[in-house]
């Protein structure tokens, strides 16, 4: 990383999984004079008030015990909005897994159902007294009661599941609202997961598609196997930066391989 | 030594807690039940403008006519009463609650000496909570109320003697018969009534005056009958008029939370547990307790549990009184790290958990709860007990099997034809087309003890046109109860439940013919 050119610091928006967050230093051996020092200590300052958030270390990262989602980042961002989509049968599935890794990490969630759809059957009851259980009449509804948890701070997990609600009421919900949803998860050190029935969430740092086609046979199978069998695409926001115009603003879909390849490659 | 605690007109300074605005205005309170008394008390400006004790109420407005007359508030004159039983008690463990407003203390094993400093604390404790206090110290408890009664604001009697042979005789408050012949006698001070012989004044007053004449002599002596105090943490309020705004409650409910505060401060204790009622014009009330969830005596977070509360609330009818009753809890005091509560800030989460019960209703928010039922399809929701989980709680292994449901709530109405007890298709809301594969029936009952019996059969299944669904059915009563996973329709989209099924999947109905959609036999 140090061999970085200083004018390129700032377009590296964020840290690799497991390495300290990019900051604005000189490479080590670099004597700046000064008058040069000054003004950089000078520009930090400005930065930093102008700009607090980009100040913030990364998050962390919460383990999902799911191995193609984990396998790229290490697990759900936290201080970051993801939005998984995909069928609904994925989508609880996901939901599951989520309540046994909350149980695992020994932390707090919270689950807002837009539609009244979750069933406890099945889940581990430590995992159920872990988890706090917001009921919503619509999407708007379970957006504001997600707004409320995210000024809270106190859990590590908020799922918003918009699996089971209307398309067309989803929609209606602003862009504005996704965004200050993000600004609202980026000063926490939770992780938001909205599930959606497909992508439709302005503003995510990671898109997750889950895909997966059920049969009957399934019922006769236990549910981490299941699990084990759903493939996953991720897709990380900004990850164009690290490997030239490919992608686009919202970058290409990355699975394990390709991650540690472009780390590689940067790191050359 | 004793100390005597004294709150002149003290229902008057009760019912004056809350309403500084009338601290320095003619006030007189009088008895509803009681008209005939006249007022009970009133204040100074008031006694300047005439206004006595005694007189009727009409007599004090002809004499005032600025004065305002205030009703006797109970529920105020309790709360009073019991924060001077606690203060009384933060000085000593031996209380006597020996009328209203007046309270005895034994501080005989007290090691502070400091006779006047001590005083002066108990008139500063009082003063925190708004009430003014006249505190008297002397060797036994009557020599201390005497004290009391002229202490300005404290007074400690170190010589009884001189003390007392300076005060008139009715001070002691003597029969009045016995009090008319010393008078006649030329008998007006205690000193001139202890100069008179004990046994010769009984001989020819009786036993009464030779009482008297002890406590003239300040020789008494009487156990207190001690009491412990109720930890009884209630203040109360009556509005003069109906009130329709949130404003006037939360101004109250900040004071009184200050001085609940203070209270609890006093003896060593935090809030555990609230109760708001608030009284209704149409003689009804609004209950709502809030458990706090660390719990604490910082006001701030104890007014941010209410304020929640009373942001949402909407009453039919317009609130006549206040009352805010808090139950006490010791301090939590545990050890970092080892049995930390998951819960960064419980009393903030607290907080969080009323906002949402006021946005989605108080049934729609909480942790799940255990019931002790196989009865599918009931989820009912309790307050989180997050700040009691500890960290040490192992994870069991995942023994689930299956698909999660997604359950439709209510369940949708279904049509199911059958073949020979086989399901060949069902046309509903959410499912409709040709059953490919089912699972089932799988059975369940429960409750058949009981009045509310229940029983109903299940299938798993799959649709050609794809798509995994629970089929339930109650006697002839069809029902969707929920998807496993939802079919994508044209364009490529999964159809959300509730969604209008797109053309694709409409052109997939196998039409059936109306004699077929019956309902199963029995």
């Amino acid at each position: 990383m140090s061999a970085v050119a200083i004018d390129s610091w700032a377009a590296l928006p964020e840290a690799l999984p497991g390495e300290p967050a990019i900051r604005l230093e000189p490479p080590e051996g670099l004597d700046l004079p000064e008058a040069t020092q000054e003004r950089l200590s000078h520009l930090r300052r400005l930065l930093a008030e102008k700009y607090p958030a980009a100040e913030r270390k990364p998050g962390g990262i919460l383990p999902t015990g799911l191995a193609p989602v984990d396998a790229v980042e290490g697990g759900l961002r936290r201080a970051a909005l993801t939005e998984l989509s995909g069928g609904s049968g994925a989508g609880a599935l996901f939901i599951h897994a989520m309540l046994r890794a909350v149980s695992r990490e020994k932390c707090l969630a919270a689950l807002v159902d837009a539609a009244r759809s979750f069933e406890p059957e099945g889940c581990a009851p430590s995992a159920l007294t872990r988890l706090l259980v917001v009921l919503c009449e619509d999407p708007a509804q379970a957006v504001k009661a997600v707004d409320l948890l995210l000024r809270d701070g106190n859990l590590s997990l908020v799922l918003l599941d918009l699996q089971a609600a209307p398309l067309r009421e989803i929609r209606r919900i602003h862009a504005s609202a996704w965004h200050r949803l993000q600004r609202l998860v980026e000063q926490t050190s939770s992780a938001l997961v909205v599930l959606t029935p497909q992508p439709m969430v302005e503003g995510a740092r990671v898109r997750i598609a889950l895909n997966a086609q059920w049969t009957l046979s399934a019922q006769r199978r236990w549910r981490h196997g299941l699990l084990a069998e759903m493939a996953a695409r991720v897709f990380p926001r900004h990850c164009a930066a690290l490997n030239g115009a490919a992608g686009g603003a919202t970058g290409g879909a990355l699975d394990a391989a390709d991650w540690h390849n472009r780390k590689e490659s940067v790191s050359a | 030594m004793f100390a005597a605690v004294l709150l002149p007109n003290f229902r008057l300074q009760a019912a004056l807690r809350f309403r500084e605005e009338l601290h320095e205005k003619p006030v007189a309170i009088s008895d509803e039940d009681e008209a005939k008394t006249g007022l009970l008390e009133v204040s100074e400006a008031a006694e300047r403008m005439g206004v006595r004790p005694g007189i009727s109420s009409p007599q004090a407005l002809a004499r005032c006519p600025q004065l305002t007359l205030l009703t006797r508030s109970r529920p105020q004159e309790r709360a009073a009463q019991a924060a001077l039983l606690e203060i009384a008690t933060a000085f000593s463990p031996a209380v006597e609650a020996t009328a209203d407003g007046y309270c005895t203390v034994s501080l005989q094993a007290s090691r502070d000496k400091d006779w006047p400093a001590l005083a002066g604390r108990m008139v500063e404790a009082l003063a925190a909570l708004r009430l003014s206090a006249q505190v008297g110290l002397g060797p036994n408890p009557d020599l201390a109320f005497l004290a009391a009664r002229h202490a300005r604001p404290t007074l400690v009697v170190q010589s009884p003697g001189a003390f007392l042979a300076r005060l008139a005789i009715h001070e002691l408050d003597p029969p009045p018969e016995l009090l008319a012949v010393l008078q006649d006698w030329g008998i007006h001070h205690l000193g001139q009534l202890t100069s008179l012989p004990r046994g010769e004044l009984m001989d020819r007053l009786g036993p009464e005056a030779a009482r008297l004449w002890e406590r003239a002599a300040g020789r008494t002596e009487r156990p207190l009958r001690l009491v412990q105090p109720t930890e009884e943490f209630v203040e109360a309020y009556e509005f003069e008029r109906e009130i329709d705004t949130v404003e006037p409650v939360l101004f109250l409910l900040r004071r009184f939370l200050d001085q609940l505060a203070l209270r609890l401060g006093n003896v060593g204790r935090v809030a555990g547990r609230m109760t708001l009622t608030l009284a209704l014009a149409n003689g009804g009330a609004h209950e709502r307790s809030f458990t706090v969830p660390s719990p604490t005596a910082a006001v701030d977070v104890l007014f941010r549990i209410v304020h929640t509360h009373l942001e949402g609330l909407r009453l039919e009818h317009c609130a006549t009184g206040l009352q805010l009753r808090i139950e006490p809890a010791l301090a939590e005091r545990q050890q970092f790290q080892l049995f930390e509560s998951p819960l960064r800030d419980p009393n903030r989460f607290g907080e969080t958990l009323g906002r949402l019960a006021a946005l989605v209703g108080p049934e729609q928010v909480g942790a799940v709860e255990a019931l002790d039922t196989h009865q599918p399809g009931i989820l009912r929701l309790q307050p989180p007990r997050f700040h009691e989980i500890t960290r040490g709680a192992p994870l069991a292994d995942d023994l689930a099997v299956g698909l999660p449901l997604l359950r439709y709530r209510p369940a949708v109405s279904a049509q199911v034809h059958l073949v020979l007890h086989r399901l060949i298709s069902i046309v509903s809301e959410k499912a409709r087309g040709a059953i490919r594969e089912a699972l089932g029936p799988f059975r369940a009952s429960g409750g058949w003890w009981e009045s509310d019996r229940w029983a109903t059969e299940e299938w798993d299944i799959a649709l050609e046109s794809g798509g995994l669904y629970r089929l339930a059915r109650a006697g002839h009563e069809w029902r969707v109860e929920g998807s496993y996973d939802v079919p994508a329709v044209a364009g490529g989209e999964p159809a959300a439940a509730g969604e209008e099924p797109g053309h694709a999947a409409l052109q997939n109905l196998i039409p059936l013919p109306l004699a077929d959609l019956k309902s199963p036999p029995g």
